[in-house]
């Protein structure tokens, strides 16, 4: 159904896709996986015609059943592509929380697809008033031959009118019911409530249902998914795909699915295209990639992603207890934003009681929002609002956080950015003050550590790519040899194949230092290869804690369960 | 409905605190009120007298405490410097009066203008794709950002007074004798007004309007095969109309204050031409009250800017 040849897109400089073929069948679902980078994104918005004016189509067309839509070198068709836009190809993009516009209520984004396209609902309208209005003087002349009054005929005349208003009310009403079954369609029970809803008043799996509706509620041939789950929690992410398959299967429509996630897409997709720096590297049926990678690349990406299947830490005795909770709660002050308000205390961690171990990893899984930042910060001491005890018995923690290119000071380099913990802790406590040359040499010492060649010492943030922040960030926390370091969702925003490097980093400077480490993480199978013991958290509350396999093998609370599945 | 009742109260304490600060003020800055009505020549027994007169023999906290009290009672005093007649002077109340209408009318005029001109331009030029009309409109904009007010006020009432004839300099007629005339007079003090603010609310709106423009639900609605016009006005315009809004907010503020120099320029009878010679003068009961005037305008400006703030954007009035 969908032909690209030879498609090669350039901004302003190098192509970043190159040379990319590939065809769409009817009802198929495809899946384009590669890493950051790898232009699957900017292939598809070309597809969709939604690619910004900077990018050039330098080589290549693109055909919808037949239908010539891009060719290189003529300018994009616009009016063309709209008519295509919504009812032919329709698009779900990767952010649900920005993608939908906060000042336009949610129900009136769904119809705006019916109102800009459905001409079929519209025409009707519209056509439906001069041939009413035709019957009613028909009927005028007649009763005028009869002898009627002319004053009959005017207020039939006028009953003609209110009659194509009554119509366009009926039409309002209709297109809405059209909403609202789309609505319920992907899963939104309180349709009605949620048609008057402002996006910021719904989830995130909310809002991407939303978004699914408005790109199905056309049918249109084909929805292009631009990594629809990537930005939400596990299980809402199951239920999307779900949903997705569903429509699939019932519509039979095409899905062009992309993604970074091999896990996702050999669930969902037909056939599986791997992309790298903006060629396709290997292509074919999804098992037959799974079971059969040939590229170099494909193997890579593979054996880079978490499974439960492949090596793990090895595990370790717990002796000397190294951080004991106990029954902690956590509160934050939610501020009236006034002087007269009332400011509210509200409880995010509830009687958490665990204790972490000399030397051990253990592992915090949680979906976003249950609490595990919050616990974090309160053992670390940088939330004082607590209920309950914290008791250390090493020097303080350490931290890594989640996000490496805004966690790192841009303006220092690498070298300063690495003393600095050393720095800080002089000051703190003068008996631990280093001399300048020692606390160098410390660093330079810890660049080797995480894996760095001595080059980088004098560079800034800016010039490391994702990755090496991250290797940064974690030789800071190290450098003052901590006894617990507190990993904050440190591999979430890097590629899998990083992701694995690092992981790997963590593993064995563990093994080297026998620090302990707080890992934090939504995704399961990432805790599963780091952790010795994992801890389960929910709305706050604490729902399992035990050795990593126990857990795995048996859990014991139906939200484990449903985590695992 | 609470939030009405919070604000009235933030009002309230921010006007008792203003008022307190401007008549710190004017116990600290030199100047006597009295050797500037009598001149230096005048006999200390005269001094005194009027001294007593107007109550300034009281200590300074007895002065405060009485005149806040006739505020609360609806007496805002009277003037030390304007005198109704022969042996009765001004009341402050009379006094602003007069002259509130005129800055209000010139305020309301140029805030017209603004609105009306400046958010099509914004628009205009956020949409337009042309780079000749880019430079141009930058190099406009920039032009009428930078000419200072009374060159700008000059200029008008040359162009308009004296080449196109449209209104006579100098004419100005009461609002109270001719509402029509005046307003028809105000117009051109109006331009002046708003040439500048035009010029900058157009620039920021357009640079709103280009930031919202790379938003993700603008991809969306693209997505949906919108055309580029209707992305604009309906999805674009509203979002970016956000920031725009406060910017109006501290243009009103900054008009019904009072355009000083326009009002020198134009000869206008208003707030602005009086609360300077009331300063120079050291007229306390008249500046105490324009203080507080132009506090109360502030005030409840940004309390509007507010209201329209929640309407534009759902997502505050739910927070």
């Amino acid at each position: 159904m969908i032909k690209i040849e030879h498609l090669s897109v350039a901004f302003d400089g190098p192509e970043v896709v190159r040379d990319v073929s590939f065809t769409i069948g009817d009802g198929e679902i495809l899946g384009v996986v590669g890493e950051s980078g790898s232009g699957k994104s900017v292939t598809a918005l070309t597809l969709m015609g939604l690619v910004s004016e900077s990018a050039h189509v330098t080589s290549g067309k693109i055909y919808y059943d037949d239908q010539l839509l891009l060719e290189a070198g003529k300018p994009r068709d616009n009016a063309l592509y709209r008519e295509y836009q919504g009812p032919k190809m329709s698009m779900v993009f990767q952010e649900p929380m920005t993608s939908l516009n906060p000042t336009m209520k949610v129900g009136a984004q769904v119809e705006e697809m019916l109102l800009l396209h459905d001409r079929k609902c519209l025409g009707e309208s519209i056509a439906s008033a001069p041939k009413q209005n035709e019957i009613q003087t028909q009927k005028g002349q007649l009763a005028d031959a009869e002898g009627v009054k002319m004053e009959e005929a005017k207020t039939r005349y006028a009953v003609g009118f209110t009659g194509w208003r009554e119509e366009r009310k009926k039409e309002k009403a209709r297109r809405k019911n059209r909403v609202l079954e789309a609505l319920r369609g992907v899963g939104l029970r309180e349709a009605e409530r949620v048609y008057d809803c402002y996006p910021h008043q719904l989830s995130g799996g909310m809002r991407q249902r939303v978004m699914i509706a408005m790109a199905v509620i056309l049918h249109p041939g084909l929805i292009v998914a631009d990594e629809p789950t990537t930005a939400l929690d596990v299980t809402v992410q199951n239920q999307i795909i779900e949903l997705l398959k569903k429509i699939n299967q019932e519509q039979k429509n095409s899905l062009l699915f992309i993604t970074h996630d091999l896990n996702l897409a050999r669930r969902l997709c037909d056939r599986i295209l791997v992309m790298q720096d903006g060629l396709i590297v290997e292509s074919g049926h999804t098992e037959d990639i799974f079971n059969d990678p040939k590229g170099e690349y494909t193997k890579k990406l593979i054996s880079a992603v978490p499974g439960r299947t492949g090596k793990r830490k090895s595990p370790h005795e717990k002796i000397r207890p190294l951080v004991e909770v106990r029954d902690l709660s956590v509160f934050y002050r939610e501020n009236a934003n006034s002087l007269f308000g009332k400011t509210v205390k509200k409880c995010v961690v509830h009687h958490a009681d665990f204790t972490v171990y000399e030397g051990e990893i253990l592992g915090l899984v949680g979906e976003s929002g249950c609490g595990k930042t919050s616990l974090s910060k309160a053992i670390l001491g940088l939330n004082k609002m607590t209920e309950g005890s914290v008791t250390h018995h090493s020097n303080s923690p350490q931290m890594v956080f989640q996000d490496p290119y805004s966690s790192l000071n841009p303006m220092k380099t690498v070298g300063w950015l690495l003393q600095e913990p050393l720095r800080a802790q002089g000051i703190l406590d003068p008996s631990k003050a280093m001399s300048e040359k020692d606390r160098e040499a410390a660093a330079h010492d810890m660049l080797r550590k995480v894996g760095m060649s001595e080059k980088y010492f004098t560079r800034r943030p800016s010039q490391l790519s994702g990755g090496q922040r991250q290797r940064i960030s974690i030789g800071q926390a190290l450098i003052t040899r901590p006894g617990l370091v507190i990993a904050d969702e440190p591999v979430s925003a890097l590629d899998v194949t990083i992701q694995a490097q690092i992981l790997e980093l963590i593993r064995s400077l563990q093994e080297e230092l026998k620090t302990s480490f707080l890992f934090i993480s939504h995704d399961i199978n990432v805790i599963y290869q780091v952790s010795d013991r994992i801890m389960v958290m929910k709305d706050g509350k604490i729902l399992e804690i035990g050795e990593t396999e126990e857990v795995f093998q048996h859990p014991k609370d139906p939200y484990t369960k449903e985590l695992l599945r | 409905m609470k939030y009405l009742v919070k604000k009235i109260v933030t009002l309230i304490m921010t006007l008792f605190l203003v008022s307190v600060l401007a008549f710190l003020a004017f116990q600290i800055i030199p100047g006597d009120v009295v050797t500037s009505i009598l001149g230096t020549e005048a006999t200390p027994e005269r001094e005194e007298a009027l001294r007593k007169e107007l109550g300034l023999d009281q200590p300074p906290v007895v002065r405060y405490v009485r005149w806040a009290g006739n505020v609360l009672k609806g007496d805002f005093g009277e003037s030390y410097r304007y005198s109704k007649n022969m042996n009765q002077m001004m009341p402050v109340a009379e006094l602003i009066g007069d002259k509130l209408p005129v800055t209000l009318l010139l305020a309301a005029l140029s805030m017209l203008i603004i609105i009306v001109i400046a958010i099509p331009l914004g628009v205009f030029w956020a949409r337009s794709k042309s780079k000749i009309l880019d430079v141009s409109l930058n190099m406009g904009t920039q032009t009428a950002m930078a000419i200072p007010s009374f060159f700008l006020g000059v200029l008008v009432t040359y162009l308009f007074g004296f080449v196109l004839k449209w209104f006579a300099p100098g004419s100005y007629v009461s609002f109270r004798d001719d509402l029509w005339g005046c307003i028809r007079y105000l117009i051109f003090p109006a331009i002046s007004v708003a040439i500048p603010k035009i010029a900058m609310t157009a620039r920021f709106l357009r640079n709103s309007m280009l930031t919202e423009r790379s938003s993700d639900y603008v991809r969306t609605a693209f997505s949906k095969g919108a055309s580029e016009r209707r992305v604009s006005y309906v999805h674009v315009l509203r979002n970016a109309m956000m920031p725009v809004v406060t910017f109006l907010g501290m243009i009103i503020a900054e008009i019904v204050a009072g355009s000083i120099v326009v009002e020198q320029v134009f000869s206008l009878p208003g707030i602005g031409k009086l609360l300077i010679s009331s300063i120079s003068t050291r007229d306390f009961p008249v500046v105490e009250i324009l203080i507080l005037y132009i506090t109360f305008v502030v005030i409840f400006v940004y309390f509007l800017v507010d209201i329209l703030y929640r309407v534009i954007d759902p997502r505050i009035s739910s927070k």
